[in-house]
């Protein structure tokens, strides 16, 4: 009896530690084909083009309204009870996060504190896209009652009774108008001039280059043993999962790995929160604000605005939220529009499964990877993170 | 011959525990309905907290925060307003609650456990509910009718804390052997086996079929030639651009005065632009300016150009490889 277990399990033994071997055995990735090529050039830093113009923002390249911005951006005068800045959210060592699943304020933000950093290069702001400029969208945590809880008059008035304010303000902008509030639209100009100058400020945050960034020029370069350097095999595997059969740049494309376009990717609704409706609501909202491209408030004399005119609407965007940048992925923990997913571990197995959305159509299919796969996927975005150095010079 | 009584027996016993019991909210096929009088909306219940993404037709494993959901198969319902009661069950009737026992109960607020106010809910409908307590419920929607005031009702009693699902699936699981029991014996099986293989080959010849007339002319359906030219540069993705539309005939005449409409996307992942382009300007001898095109993926894209004229119309589909 002995001996016949003994003459099984000598094989079975074998065969496990062999399986085990072969499903960890490390295989050397296969040299990139010029097709996949062009698809990591494409998502390279290098390819990154100048920054879009903001018509809409007579000062939005203007140094001194984007030193201004900066000012203006870590004040908590701007708020209501003093305590609470932008960067009380968007902290510049978190990459303009906070490290929450909603933002924390004067309350709690209805969402996920997104990054800023190549925010410029989007024409929607927010999960929901209800801002169409950096400028409309920055007015609006200022008079969230959850975020700054303060008010376009509370917010000029500190312009008014700080004279280093007042004096850079006149400089861009030119006297501050009549600010009692008996003319809104004298109070709304002051009021849009304070989110331009915030806007110039957050134009000039971009991204620094990553490993990626570097293996990719090595990639192009055909520098085999450049190659080498910055990427591990699980990294490089992880890649051609990326670019191929986890389809992430179907939305995380080009060079900010993001289409900044709108998608329902069937998250799970956040604790006590009715499912988020997301764009098919923001786009409404997008279209009604008055700090908006086509609005008296903007500074484009031709009103091009083409995001916002030919802009999509209907219930084919219900439960759609807006593609994030992967860049620095990994430290902008958690994810997705709410926080719901604590790990870049669970937006993979989330992507891996694609359920059913509550409300509205999952577009993402099952990808059907395995483990193994998916912790190549996260090697690989662990990549997308500027290195020490990059970041130093970027820091502001 | 007694089998099949029996399995008869059995479904019909379903069914029309299905038909009366469920009121307003009915399984059809995998799909879940509620019937608001004569429009319908596809209605499911969540409870995230502890079912994640499963799906419940009515009744609720828990007594947790659930939320419900209608995706209107109607229009109408886009536009009337809604309202949401769930009750305790007091009418005694469980299951076989009706509208008419609704009303029969004096102090309707006295036993509504929650409550949502009348609105419209132009894209999809959702409230939640935190249940505090297992037990038997009747939802209650009504939709109101804005130019008649009518109201439309549907009413469905629920169990929250199911107590399971019981000897269901030992049912089901003889009821499969019995009636492949049968197939088998009648040789029934195989004739269906069959049968499926040809209506498979069936379904490819069809594909095929639709398939072979896709190989038309690039930009041309035989009447409209439609070439385009792109000022800023190439076409890259996630960039607004311009394209130059030039509409010739057959015969090369430029086409003009045309009203054109342009519609497109990726038909392998079944969407559509992400933006609404459409033609601003037309600069004469055929020449037209189409504004707000964007593409968000690399990939392949049709962009659909629908062109009316006097003389009719045309549609030609421009592939495009990003």
């Amino acid at each position: 009896m002995r001996s016949t277990l003994l003459k099984l399990g000598g094989p079975v033994i074998a065969a496990a530690v062999f399986f085990a071997w072969w499903q960890n055995r490390s295989i050397d990735p296969p040299a990139w084909t010029d097709a996949e090529i062009n698809v990591l050039r494409s998502l390279s830093l290098a390819s990154l083009p100048a920054l879009p113009p903001d018509p809409s923002n007579a000062v939005a390249d203007d140094p001194r309204a984007a030193a201004f911005g900066e000012q203006l951006f870590f004040d908590p005068r701007l708020s209501a009870n003093g305590g609470i800045s932008c960067a009380t959210c968007h902290q510049p060592v978190r990459q303009f996060t906070d490290g929450l699943p909603k933002g924390q304020a004067i309350g709690t933000s209805k969402r996920n504190t997104p990054g800023i950093v190549g925010s410029a290069y989007s024409p929607w702001f927010y999960w929901d896209g209800r801002r169409d400029s950096q400028w409309a969208q920055a007015l609006s945590p200022l008079e969230d009652p959850d975020e700054h809880g303060s008010s376009r008059g509370q917010v000029v008035a500190v312009i008014a009774g700080d004279d280093a304010y007042k004096a850079s303000y006149q400089a861009l902008f030119g006297e501050l108008g009549d600010l009692s509030g008996k003319d809104p639209v004298a109070l709304n100009v002051a009021f849009a001039n304070v989110g331009k100058a915030i806007a110039a400020f957050e134009r000039t945050l971009l991204p620094a280059a990553s490993r990626f960034d570097d293996y990719v020029d090595a990639v192009a370069d055909g520098d085999l043993q450049q190659q080498e350097t910055p990427f591990s095999d699980d990294e490089a595997w992880g890649l051609r999962l990326f670019i191929g059969a986890a389809n992430c740049t179907q939305c995380h494309n080009g060079p900010l790995l993001t289409n900044n376009e709108f998608h329902n990717t069937g998250v799970l609704s956040s604790p006590g929160d009715l499912p988020d409706k997301g764009r098919v609501t923001g786009v409404q909202e997008a279209l009604a604000d008055p700090f908006n491209c086509l609005g008296e408030y903007s500074d484009d004399p031709l009103r091009q605005c083409a995001e916002l005119r030919f802009v999509r609407t209907g219930s084919e965007l219900v439960g759609a939220v807006r593609t994030p940048s992967l860049r620095n992925v990994a430290l902008t923990s958690p994810y997705m529009h709410k926080g719901q997913l604590a790990t870049l571990a669970d937006v993979l197995q989330h992507y891996n499964e694609a359920p059913d959305a509550m409300i509205g159509h999952n577009e993402a299919k099952p990808l059907g990877l395995g483990a193994r796969e998916l912790q190549k996927l996260e090697a690989f975005l662990n990549t997308l993170t500027a290195s020490v150095a990059a970041d130093q010079s970027e820091s502001m | 011959m007694a089998i099949r009584l029996f399995i008869g027996f059995v479904l019909s016993a379903f069914l029309s525990d299905a038909a009366v019991a469920h009121g307003g909210v009915v399984q059809e096929e995998d799909l879940c309905v509620i019937k608001v009088n004569y429009l319908r909306a596809h209605f499911k219940i969540y409870q995230p907290r502890v079912s994640g993404h499963e799906q419940f037709c009515e009744d609720l494993p828990a007594a947790s925060e659930s939320v419900f959901v209608m995706e209107y198969q109607h229009d109408a319902l886009k536009s009337m307003p809604i309202d949401f009661r769930i009750i305790r069950d007091v009418t005694g009737k469980g299951r076989f609650a009706r509208m008419e026992d609704i009303e029969q109960i004096d102090d309707l607020d006295g036993v509504t456990v929650f409550y949502q106010d009348a609105a419209v809910e132009p894209d999809v409908f959702t409230v939640m509910h935190e249940f505090a307590e297992e037990g038997e419920f009747i939802g209650i929607v009504s939709a109101i009718q804005p130019d008649t005031r009518k109201v439309y009702a549907a009413v469905f009693p629920f169990e929250v804390g199911f107590t399971g699902i019981g000897y269901w699936p030992f049912f089901i699981v003889v009821l499969v052997l019995l009636q492949l029991q049968y197939l088998l014996m009648s040789g029934r099986l195989r004739r269906w086996m069959k049968g499926g293989w040809s209506g498979v080959a069936g379904s490819f010849l069809l594909c095929a079929l639709l398939v072979a007339p896709g190989t038309a002319v690039f930009a041309e359906d035989g009447e409209l030639r439609v070439s385009y030219s792109t000022p800023a540069g190439p076409p890259e993705i996630n960039r607004i651009h311009s394209w130059i539309l030039h509409l010739q005939s057959a015969d090369g005449v430029p086409i003009e005065n045309a009203s054109i409409e342009v519609t497109g996307g990726m038909p392998k992942h079944d969407h559509g632009f992400p933006t609404r382009p459409r033609v601003t300007e037309e600069l004469g001898n055929g020449v037209y300016r189409l504004d707000g095109m964007r593409f968000h993926m690399r990939g392949y894209w049709e962009i659909t150009v629908t062109v009316v004229t006097e003389e009719g119309s045309s549609v030609v589909v421009i592939p495009l490889q990003l």
